[in-house]
């Protein structure tokens, strides 16, 4: 057996060796999925190194092959999926509100499966399945991560935008795959698409479309923050913030370099996308006063830098962008393992009743301050690395706006980290906490490894690039680019100036919100104009899904109601009075008279003579 | 006359002469006579038409058009049927038992005469004798309803008659002969003459009010329903088939419609057809009576098979050929199984009935066979006589013709599925309470006639050589 089929084959059947298992069982559903997800890691990490050959079977008489293909790219994101998916199932272990603990973790590992599967795809075809069938599981891993209203609601809402915008991939792999004239990617990356007539660009933005919205780009994004309060924090460390990250991100990059040529105009659309997509979740991640949801708008906005960095389409941009995704996945996946912790520990995630957590779980509190040092772009950790990549790529494009909105976005996130740790962590602890304690091992030890990375590709950042980005880069026949690791440059300087600025404002903040830190945003939420925005932000008037839901759905319903009904009448009630009518009148008329017959056969019969005779 | 068939004609009449002598005494020998006259012929004339040999060679070796021997099978067959049914239905003691054995085989032979006579004179000589058997058989158990249809019957198809003598004479003035075969040749001329034409318009004027088809058609519901239950299975099953569409299937032949002959004789007799398929198939929708919807069901079904003919095309002949058959088949079961309700409940008024397959479930089977082959539900042999000449109407064009063909026989499966409820399915009736399934012998021919529409919708490729072969015969 072929050592690329582990990643695959042996999460779908330890998925459904978990459906046998009773669901009061201890611990063994747990030790099954942390011990398929531990081995599927080690194939990752055997492939990587060695990559295997090529696995492919013949499908309609050769018309369609689907391949498995463990290129450079592949590779590393098979090794990227198998690392979230083994960290996540380790700290799922003890973590209390994840939904029944059965179905968790057969979900993780479908994903899991799925996941892996269209990472290592290479016939177009076979990667949509893999692809849709994480749609599936996207929609059941909410649904029963809470057994209530709400999370039932917001699974329907990641389902159906996540659904549109598969439809959309759907019709764009058709297109690809009819220029192209075949459905195998590699093939169609050795004669590349140019978008030089209409078909080839409307193929190009329906992939892209199938790949920001499962990256979380605006405006597809909002069912994420809707799942942070309604689904479980071991949920949005797996998919939102890893696994739909690195699948969009790694798809967007085949689609834009590996597949298509792509020309000044989708350049502009891709970066616009990116900054537009940074600004708008930054801003609201600023103003949340929940955690998980804080943390939610982030992995958003986050996701405007891989946009941005891949659509600078030169090799420093593209590099950035690619290192920009492992490096979010993995402090974004610690994030949200510190907010399972405290909300396991302390039972909130409302920033109002948090704080002064660090004493208490000081472990925990260490992983955040890297992760958000991380995520904030703090030299000397990866987040500044892949960032400062992305402005280098983004300043050699010469639109210099771009970077703006970067460097603002930035500014605003570490803004929001700071007043995030500072209520959650810091500060003065209420009485209610005062018992709170330390996570368990279990959910230590995943975090401990992400921020672990963090520092290691922060200080050793040369390692990760040349090691995973600079071939997967060869992979996609991308020449070389010129890497840089910690130098003080202008770039270094500008970091540290958004840095300044982000303290100063934020002590501002305090200042504006009486000292309490979870109101350290108030004087920016409340500001003139931008109270207005946030308040119809808050009604959903941005939110294309709620929009859609509310106004267009209920009269495109009536409106088809009202189209059944004028159906309903034309093929049922008109033909049947019609011939009701027209059957009472012959039975009327059939009386019996027979002066009435003998009038009618006669004056049959003169029609017919004059008929027949030539009578016109 | 064809003389190869002749023999059909003369033993009934033989026998119908033999009847009144044999049964004075013993009135059973009657029945014994009449059923054993008529099983001889039919078995005959399977022999003829269905030896192995014969199938094997695609019914090269029928005597004849074939078509006649066809028709000649069919009316054995109704006739035995009636016959055989009303052994068993006629209460002991009637005092005419021995007179209506008598007049059903002399309208055997008549009808025997009718398919086989090959100029209009005998056509019209044995239509005559038909008409008359049909009044008197109409009025077997002289009821009150029986005696008006029968006159009816009469008084609105008279003019028929003279109009069928008017045209032989005019026909005999401008053609000089009445033979089918100097017709045929008249019509192939160039221009064929228009006094010819005309004539044979009259002829045809007056088979179609012979065989009911709307306006003609007011005298078809009073006499069905009014009639001695088994003859309203022998009129509408095949009586007034021969007396008056087997007529119009050969004219259409013989004017040469497919070939645009006689173009304003062809378009009018079409849409009559069509207008026999609506307005029989709507008026049936609202009937009360069993044996009345049956009958404006039949003015339906002529309609089809008017409507083929008048398109002529050799497609479409087979088509109304065949759908003749199944009409024979069917429309038999429908009757005789009206008449076993009849003498089970004592009534056919629908509203009364009701819930009958507990009790009746053969006599409720049979009918919904004999319904769904009437609405043309695969693979029962209606479906097929219905594709073809649906069929037959695409492909010439009139797609208008067809789809509404394609329509009235969802209609058709309407009114018979309210027929269903209303006798068969649902609650029981007060009529249905003290009934119970008639004796075997008055199922034995609705279920085999119900063998022989299924057996013909399965076998249809053997039936469809012969009907070909028919078809080949009468028109080239």
């Amino acid at each position: 057996m072929n050592l690329i089929l582990i990643p695959i084959v042996l999460p779908l059947a330890a998925a459904a060796a978990l459906l046998l298992l009773c669901e009061r069982t201890k611990y063994i559903k747990e030790l099954l999925a942390i011990g398929a997800s531990l081995v599927s890691l080690l194939a990752a990490g055997n492939i990587f190194l060695q990559p295997p050959d090529v696995f492919s079977l013949r499908w309609l008489s050769g018309a369609i092959t689907f391949t498995l293909h463990a290129d450079n790219l592949s590779a590393f994101l098979l090794l990227a999926v198998s690392l979230f998916s083994a960290a996540i199932s380790l700290y799922s272990f003890s973590l209390p509100n994840k939904g029944p603990s059965k179905w968790f973790y057969f979900n993780l590992l479908m994903t899991q499966a799925f996941a892996a599967g269209a990472a290592l795809s290479d016939n177009l075809v076979a990667m949509l399945f893999f692809w849709e069938g994480l749609l599936v599981f996207l929609y059941t891993f909410i649904a029963l991560s809470q057994d209530n209203h709400a999370a039932r609601r917001t699974a329907m809402k990641a389902f159906l935008i996540n659904a549109a915008t598969d439809l959309c991939l759907l019709a764009g792999v058709c297109i690809t795959g009819y220029i192209a004239g075949t459905m195998s990617m590699s093939e169609i990356s050795r004669n590349k698409l140019t978008l030089d007539y209409g078909w080839a660009i409307f193929g190009y933005v329906l992939l892209m479309i199938g790949a920001v919205s499962k990256a979380g780009a605006f405006p597809f994004h909002t069912w994420i923050p809707d799942a942070a309060t309604d689904s479980s924090a071991a949920f949005m460390a797996f998919v939102p913030a890893a696994i739909d990250k690195l699948l969009g991100i790694y798809f967007l990059a085949r689609a834009s370099v590996y597949l298509f040529t792509l020309n000044g105009t989708m350049q502009l659309v891709l970066m616009t996308l990116g900054a537009v997509t940074i600004l708008v979740a930054v801003m609201m991640a600023f103003v949340q006063k929940d955690y998980k949801r804080l943390l939610s708008y982030h992995a958003v906005s986050q996701t405007g830098y891989m946009i941005l960095g891949i659509g600078t389409l030169n090799p420093v941009g593209i590099a950035g962008g690619l290192f920009h995704m492992i490096n979010h996945a993995t402090y974004k996946s610690c994030l949200f393992m510190t907010s399972g912790s405290v909300e396991r520990q302390a039972g909130t995630t409302d920033l109002s009743k948090l704080g002064g957590l660090f004493r208490a779980m000081p472990i925990t509190g260490i992983c955040f301050v890297i992760a958000a040092a991380a995520i904030s772009g703090i030299a000397p950790l990866n987040g500044f690395f892949s960032k400062e990549l992305v402005y280098k790529g983004t300043l050699d494009t010469g639109y210099t706006v771009f970077f703006l909105a970067a460097e603002l976005g930035s500014f605003l996130t570490l803004a929001s980290f700071l007043k995030l740790g500072h209520s959650v962590f810091f500060g003065d602890r209420p009485e209610e906490l005062k018992e709170a304690k330390e996570a368990p091992f279990s959910m230590l030890l995943p975090m401990l490894v992400l921020a672990g990375i963090c520092v290691a590709f922060g200080f050793g950042a040369e390692l990760p690039l040349n090691w995973l980005i600079v071939p997967s880069l060869q992979g996609m026949n991308i020449p070389n680019p010129t890497m840089s690791g910690f130098h003080p440059d202008k770039l270094y300087f500008a970091s540290v100036i958004v840095i300044l600025a982000a303290v100063i404002n934020h002590m501002m903040g305090l200042s504006y919100g009486g000292g309490k830190p979870s109101k350290s945003s108030d004087h920016i939420h409340y500001a003139p104009v931008l109270k207005e925005a946030y308040a119809m932000a808050e009604r959903r008037v941005f939110d294309l899904y709620e929009v859609g839901m509310d106004k267009v759905v209920p009269f495109v319903s009536r409106l088809l109601f009202k189209a059944d009904r004028a159906f309903d009448w034309a093929l049922d009630t008109l033909p049947s009075s019609a011939a009701g009518f027209l059957s009472g009148t012959s039975r009327r008329f059939h009386n019996g008279s027979y002066p009435l017959y003998m009038a009618l056969t006669i004056a049959g019969v003169v029609i017919y003579i004059l008929i027949a005779g030539g009578l016109k | 006359m064809d003389k190869g068939l002749l023999a059909y004609l003369l033993i009934p009449l033989l026998s119908a002469v033999i009847i009144p002598f044999a049964a004075r005494r013993r009135a059973l020998l009657a029945d014994i006579l009449a059923n054993v006259t008529l099983l001889a012929g039919l078995a005959n004339i399977a022999w003829l038409a269905l030896r192995p040999s014969v199938i094997q060679g695609g019914f090269a070796d029928i005597p004849g058009d074939g078509f006649s021997l066809l028709l000649v099978g069919a009316v054995y067959l109704v006739a035995l049927c009636v016959t055989f049914f009303s052994a068993w239905f006629m209460p002991e003691g009637q005092p005419n038992r021995a007179a209506y054995y008598s007049l059903l085989l002399v309208s055997v032979s008549a009808m025997t005469g009718v398919v086989t006579s090959t100029d209009f004179f005998t056509l019209y000589v044995f239509i005559e004798v038909l008409a008359v058997t049909s009044f008197a058989l109409i009025t077997t158990d002289e009821s009150a309803g029986g005696i008006e249809g029968a006159l009816k019957y009469f008084f609105l198809t008279f003019p028929a008659s003279a109009l069928i003598i008017v045209g032989v004479a005019v026909m005999l003035l401008s053609l000089g002969s009445l033979s089918f075969e100097s017709l045929r040749i008249a019509m192939s001329a160039e221009a064929p003459a228009a006094a010819v034409t005309f004539s044979a318009a009259l002829i045809l004027l007056g088979f179609l009010i012979k065989s009911g088809v709307v306006p003609f058609h007011t005298w078809t519901p009073d006499a069905y329903q009014g009639a001695y239950a088994p003859v309203s299975a022998h009129l509408a099953g095949i009586v007034t088939k021969i007396s008056g569409v087997y007529a119009i299937i050969k004219l259409a032949t013989l004017l040469r419609f497919f070939d645009g002959r006689a173009q304003a004789l062809s378009e009018m007799l079409m849409f009559l057809g069509m207008l026999s398929i609506a307005v029989g198939a709507l008026a049936a929708l609202r009937q009360t009576d069993f044996k009345r919807m049956l009958a404006f069901s039949s003015i339906s079904q002529v309609g089809y098979i008017v409507l083929a003919a008048g398109l002529g095309t050799p497609l479409a002949v087979m088509g109304a050929v065949f759908h003749l058959i199944n009409h024979a088949t069917f429309k038999t079961v429908l009757f005789l199984n009206s008449a076993s309700v009849e003498k089970a409940t004592g009534t056919t008024d629908m509203d009364k009935l009701g819930g009958l397959e507990h009790s009746m479930p053969w006599t409720s089977w049979t009918s919904v066979v004999a319904l769904l082959s009437t609405a043309g539900v695969p693979p029962l042999s209606g479906f097929w006589s219905k594709l073809l000449i649906i069929l037959a109407l695409w492909e010439a064009g009139l797609r208008g013709y067809a789809v509404m063909a394609l329509l009235f026989s969802i209609v058709t499966l309407a009114y018979f599925m309210m027929m269903q409820k209303k006798v068969f399915f649902g609650k029981k009736g007060q009529a249905a309470e003290s009934s119970a399934e008639v004796s075997a012998p008055l199922l034995a021919p609705a279920v085999l006639m119900c063998g022989i529409i299924v057996a013909l919708g399965l076998l249809f490729p053997y039936f469809y050589t012969y009907v070909k072969v028919v078809a080949e015969r009468i028109i080239l």
